[in-house]
């Protein structure tokens, strides 16, 4: 008896030493990961970066490794993508008082949620070197940017040229339903499984559709500070039925000449992965693909010769002839005890050694004027071309109500695909829940 | 049933039998052969055995157990020790409480019971909001986090786990006669004694009965981890982990059928090892 | 033995003092929000001394009392800060506008009519009911007929019956992941091969919804079975031999002795797989997530396949409506009080009938 109570006691005990264990770790974040030793060792402070580009998860990783190397700051990078709604996941954080110290945002709706909780870095030398900070209202500098992305309909240049098509005469809808009617014809002789890799996947890939595409209806065609359509929207989730039919035309173009296979159910993966293996002349997603294609669809890519790519512009109206580009999100830094820490990964980050590896191993393109390396991605050329030619469009999707891709368009984009809506359908199914998402 | 059955339908018994089990067994089999495969067979060619090489599991298995975003082995030892800790508490506490409730009728110990058996029928979302908000005020008030932390998620386990076990106990220690507490009493044995004398060896079947009952649901949870400890926070269970691990990867699914694998190969060992008392445990706990 | 009390009498003493003063001291810095790292240890010590130190305490009189505390007040009190405590505060929260940290307003039943204006909500709570009745017919009758397969003469029994209840032992996350898979990359591949089908069944609301009750039964099913079985085996040898030796069919012995004979197991069959089936949640979560569209009350809504228990968590965490999530999880706890009640009812009947 006496002995069992003694181990009660002593269970008790165990559970109190465990929790004194607990509370002294809250702070240091000593995670039992790779490096078991080292964790320990590091007098510095532990920083923790949320990543929202799960396809660059091991060059940061190789970032974080050289700053330790550096510095002896140890970086925890944890990646989040696809499907995860990384907003809510930082709120759960911040409710679990689990807040990492550097983590992304998306663009003004996701700033909100930080409001006074943000450290404002507007004395950072990096400032000066770079126009694409996140700055919020009161002039507060709480967003790095650490790349550039571009989206246009990314296209096989090989795939093109040999089946006769110019990319730069693609400019109005009729162009390009006739070079997709071309392919078509010669699909067999070009090696294709289909003309588009289109994917309307609801569930994970929402954002292609519903922030992504749905940001060409925005922005298409129009010039760098241009927010008609975007102020539209924030208006009570209005939209502009003569353009929205135009683009839902468009959409039903992707989704005729798209593989079946991938439209309605497909997933990202096997979307880059066949256009990397050169089973699609044109791919419906941005600059970012470079990296997946050149990481880790390499083999695939490289036994399709590593051929060129380039985009066009995703020309639903006569005359459109832009690409959109955008700083697709922002790192900032929270208001905890690891600020200033964080402030100086940030600094290093757009330095030489920072931009090495973020430019030349991650394929970003860098926002910083001083930088000089050029990305090997497959992508800079054309984006470069874009850029210097000034045919370019801002790309506003981020600013739209946060949720509404998730929750609502890609949705309708799906049921387009799966032909549960035509074209007709799209647009007014479009109206009535952009209302909704805008009236609660 | 002395009447011999007739061959034909023992023929179809026997089918129907095997077609059932091979439509249960069937996502066990699919994982076991895929996890021998790279991504592009599993997507190619996900029901043959095409592809499939013992050096692509141990590629996978390795894939995954040294991925730093899923942490396996520090998930499934943070899994290990919530499960056992919870388990062992709940076993010692709820005994206690079921004998000390069965044993006195009095009119707290009546209160005390029916608050037990009335909040099984409390579903936990009604209490997952508030709960959250309640551990992470005291926390912060007394300086031992409870989110976040393994003591805290324990000691939540033996609040939800609490009402089963004492009302499973509480029936079993009915059944045990008075008889034998009032002899040990009149031997010397003090009050206390009696319980870890008497009554806690003649607990030990239903105690494996609402540790098994428990240790399923425990091991297998979701929803209170993921929220008590973060989706992807510093201390995760295995199924917040798979979860973390499956939503940030964009459907690699050798790396995801190979988590999984990891995931219920414990449970699977452990029921083939105690088959019997694990089916025999779950019906007692709902029969009762 | 009277030193000895002497001596239990001081250790009893110091460990009350002691705790008390760890105790006091803890809970003063607490107040004074002390950032001193050993507070909370010392609140628990303290609090493990007391308790020890009442052990200890030497009386006779209240000695059963004393014992009869320390016995049932650590369960019970994890019970009150898990359960007891966060049911009290969300009944409260549901009426407020609550946003998970703090709450400034009481707004009375705003939430709950709010919650009922909402078609997706609505939605929801058709879609369980609907889930429900599917599930409870449908588990019952399957995981009866394996109980029937697995109490015939069959070789190899064991086999079969671990075979039917392996689904059960493995979580709704993993499980739900590996149907995500089945159906998406292995169905996909038959059906586009046999009728063109390219579209996982996943892809549209009324197949996704008819997967995820596919895939509870093939979880579920099993462990009802298990259940009747046992139901099954309690019926006495020679009721069935008796009804065989007056010539009865296998159908009549089934229908009337078998079934019969076992209504309380269906009973409790029946309230099992309600309550299991109306708190779904995993499964929908990691096979759906709740998505499908679907045209209702003239809405056309996004949620297609979420159920009730998943439309409280995206409610709460992922839209960031607590007072809300709360309201309708206060809902969803009356529904499960009314299923409760009524089953507490039919048993006791029964049990008076018996």
């Amino acid at each position: 008896m006496k002995k069992l109570f003694a181990l009660i006691l002593a269970l008790a005990m165990a559970l109190s030493l465990v929790a004194c264990g607990g509370s002294s770790n809250a702070g240091g974040a000593a995670d039992t990961s790779a490096a078991p030793a080292a964790t320990g060792d590091s007098s510095g402070t532990t920083l923790r970066l949320v990543n929202g580009k799960i396809e660059v998860d091991a060059q940061l990783k190789e970032l974080a490794a050289k700053y330790k190397e550096e510095t002896g700051v140890n970086v925890e990078i944890e990646s989040m993508g696809g499907g995860v709604d990384i907003q809510s996941t930082i709120k759960g954080y911040y409710q679990a008082g689990n807040m990492p110290d550097i983590f992304v945002n998306g663009g003004s709706s996701d700033f909100a949620n930080w409001d006074g909780l943000l450290v404002d870095m507007k004395d950072e030398a990096w400032v000066q070197d770079t126009d694409a900070e996140y700055v919020d209202d009161n002039g507060a500098v709480i967003g790095f940017p650490y790349t550039t992305e571009a989206i246009g309909l990314a296209y096989n240049a090989d795939v093109l040229e040999k089946a006769g098509v110019d990319p730069t005469t693609l400019t109005s809808p009729d162009a390009i339903k006739a070079a997709f009617e071309t392919i078509d014809s010669k699909k067999a002789d070009l090696g294709l499984d289909a003309v588009v890799g289109y994917c309307a996947e609801a569930s994970s890939l929402f954002w292609s559709t519903g922030d992504h595409l749905f940001g060409v209806y925005i922005d298409g065609g129009t010039a760098r500070d241009d927010t008609t359509y975007i102020d539209m929207l924030n208006d009570g989730g209005k939209l502009d039925e003569a353009r929205l039919t135009d683009f839902a035309n468009f959409v039903g173009l992707l989704n005729q000449y798209s593989d079946p296979n991938l439209l309605v159910s497909g997933t990202y993966d096997q979307q880059i992965l066949n256009f990397a293996s050169g089973k699609y002349a044109f791919v419906t997603q941005g600059s970012w693909i470079g990296a997946t294609m050149t990481a880790d669809d390499a083999d695939a890519y490289a036994a399709a010769g590593n051929f060129k790519v380039g985009m066009v512009p995703y020309a639903f109206q006569d005359g459109m002839d832009t690409i959109m580009t955008n700083s697709p999100s922002w790192w900032a830094v929270y208001d905890g005890p690891n600020a200033d820490a964080a402030k100086a990964f940030l600094q290093w980050c757009s330095g030489e050694e920072g931009q090495d590896i973020l430019v030349n191993k991650a394929g970003f393109i860098s926002p910083f004027t001083s930088c000089e390396f050029i990305a090997s991605d497959p992508f800079a050329q054309t984006i470069a071309d874009y850029v210097a030619a000034g045919k370019t469009s801002p790309w506003h999707w981020l600013n739209k109500k946060q949720g509404i891709a998730q929750n609502y368009l890609g949705q309708v984009f799906n049921d387009y695909a799966a032909g549960k809506l035509d074209a007709a359908g799209f647009v007014s199914t479009m109206e009535q829940v952009c209302q909704a998402a805008y009236a609660n | 049933m002395k009447t011999k059955m007739k061959t034909s339908t023992f023929v179809i018994i026997m089918v129907v039998a095997i077609l059932v089990a091979a439509y249960t067994l069937m996502p066990f089999f699919l994982v076991c052969i895929n996890v021998f495969k790279n991504a592009n067979n599993i997507v190619a060619n996900p029901v043959g055995m095409a592809g499939m090489s013992f050096g692509q599991l141990t590629t996978n298995i390795s894939n995954v157990v040294n991925n730093s975003n899923f942490n396996f082995w520090y998930a499934f030892g943070t899994s290990a020790v919530i499960t056992i800790l919870s388990l062992v508490l709940l076993a010692l506490l709820g005994g206690m409480t079921g004998w000390v409730i069965c044993r006195n009728k009095a009119k707290w110990s009546t209160a005390v019971y029916m608050a037990f058996v009335a909040s099984m029928i409390i579903p936990f979302q009604v209490v997952m909001l508030p709960l959250i908000s309640t551990f992470r005020d005291v926390g912060k008030f007394i300086g031992i986090p409870m989110l976040q932390s393994i003591p805290g998620i324990v000691f939540a386990y033996c609040g939800f786990g609490g009402a089963m076990t004492v009302f499973i106990l509480t029936g079993f220690v009915k059944t045990i006669p008075y008889d034998l507490e009032e002899a040990a009493s009149i031997d010397g044995c003090s009050y206390e004694g009696i319980y870890f004398h008497i009554i806690f060896p003649l607990l030990k079947p239903s105690i494996v009965t609402v540790t098994i009952l428990n240790g399923m649901w425990i091991w297998n949870d979701y929803l209170l981890p993921s929220l008590m400890l973060g989706q992807n926070g510093k201390v995760k269970t295995l199924p917040v982990a798979v979860q973390a691990f499956v939503g940030s990867y964009v459907k690699q699914w050798d790396l995801i059928l190979t988590a999984a694998l990891l995931a219920m190969i414990p449970m699977i060992i452990i029921f083939l090892i105690a088959q019997k008392q694990i089916m025999a445990g779950m019906v007692e706990g709902a029969v009762k | 033995m009277n030193e000895n009390t002497a001596g239990k009498k001081v250790l009893s003493l110091v460990l009350l003092v002691g705790g008390l003063a760890g105790l006091i001291g803890a809970l003063a810095m607490d107040f004074s929000h002390s950032p001193v790292a050993f507070r909370g240890p010392l609140l628990i010590i303290g609090a493990v001394a007391i308790l020890a130190g009442l052990y200890f305490y030497p009386t006779l009189e209240h000695h059963r009392s004393i014992i009869n505390f320390l016995f049932v007040f650590p369960l019970l009190f994890t019970f009150a800060v898990t359960v007891l405590i966060p049911l009290g505060l969300g009944i409260f929260y549901s009426m407020t506008d609550w946003n998970g940290v703090k709450m400034n307003n009481v707004v009375g039943l705003a939430n709950y009519g709010a919650m009922f204006r909402e078609a997706g909500f609505l939605w929801s709570v058709l879609l369980t009911f609907l889930f429900v009745i599917f599930n409870m017919v449908l588990v019952n009758v399957i995981g009866f007929c394996l109980a029937l397969l697995c109490t015939s003469r069959l070789k190899g029994v064991g086999f079969f019956r671990a075979a039917y209840f392996l689904p059960n032992l493995i979580g709704g996350i993993v499980l739900g992941y590996v149907w995500q898979f089945v159906f998406n990359n292995v169905l996909i591949q038959l059906t586009a091969s046999a009728f063109g089908m390219r579209n996982s069944v996943l892809a549209a609301t009324p197949t996704a919804f008819a997967a995820i009750i596919v895939v509870y039964i093939w979880q579920y099913a099993g462990y009802i079975m298990l259940i009747y079985i046992n139901g099954l085996v309690t019926i006495p040898g020679d009721v069935i031999e008796a009804a065989n030796i007056d010539g009865a069919s296998p159908l009549a012995t089934l229908f009337q002795i078998k079934i019969p004979m076992i209504m309380a197991t269906i009973t409790i069959c029946t309230f099992l797989t309600l309550t299991s089936a109306f708190k779904q949640f995993d499964v929908n979560m990691a096979l759906t997530n709740g998505t499908g569209s679907v045209q209702f009350m003239g809405n056309y809504l996004t949620n297609g396949t979420q159920m009730l228990a998943l439309n409280i968590y995206n409610t709460a965490i992922a839209k960031n409506s607590y007072a809300l999530g709360q309201a309708k999880a206060v809902l969803f706890f009356i529904i499960l009080a009314c299923v409760s009640l009524i089953q507490v009812r039919i048993s006791n009947s029964k049990e008076v009938e018996a």
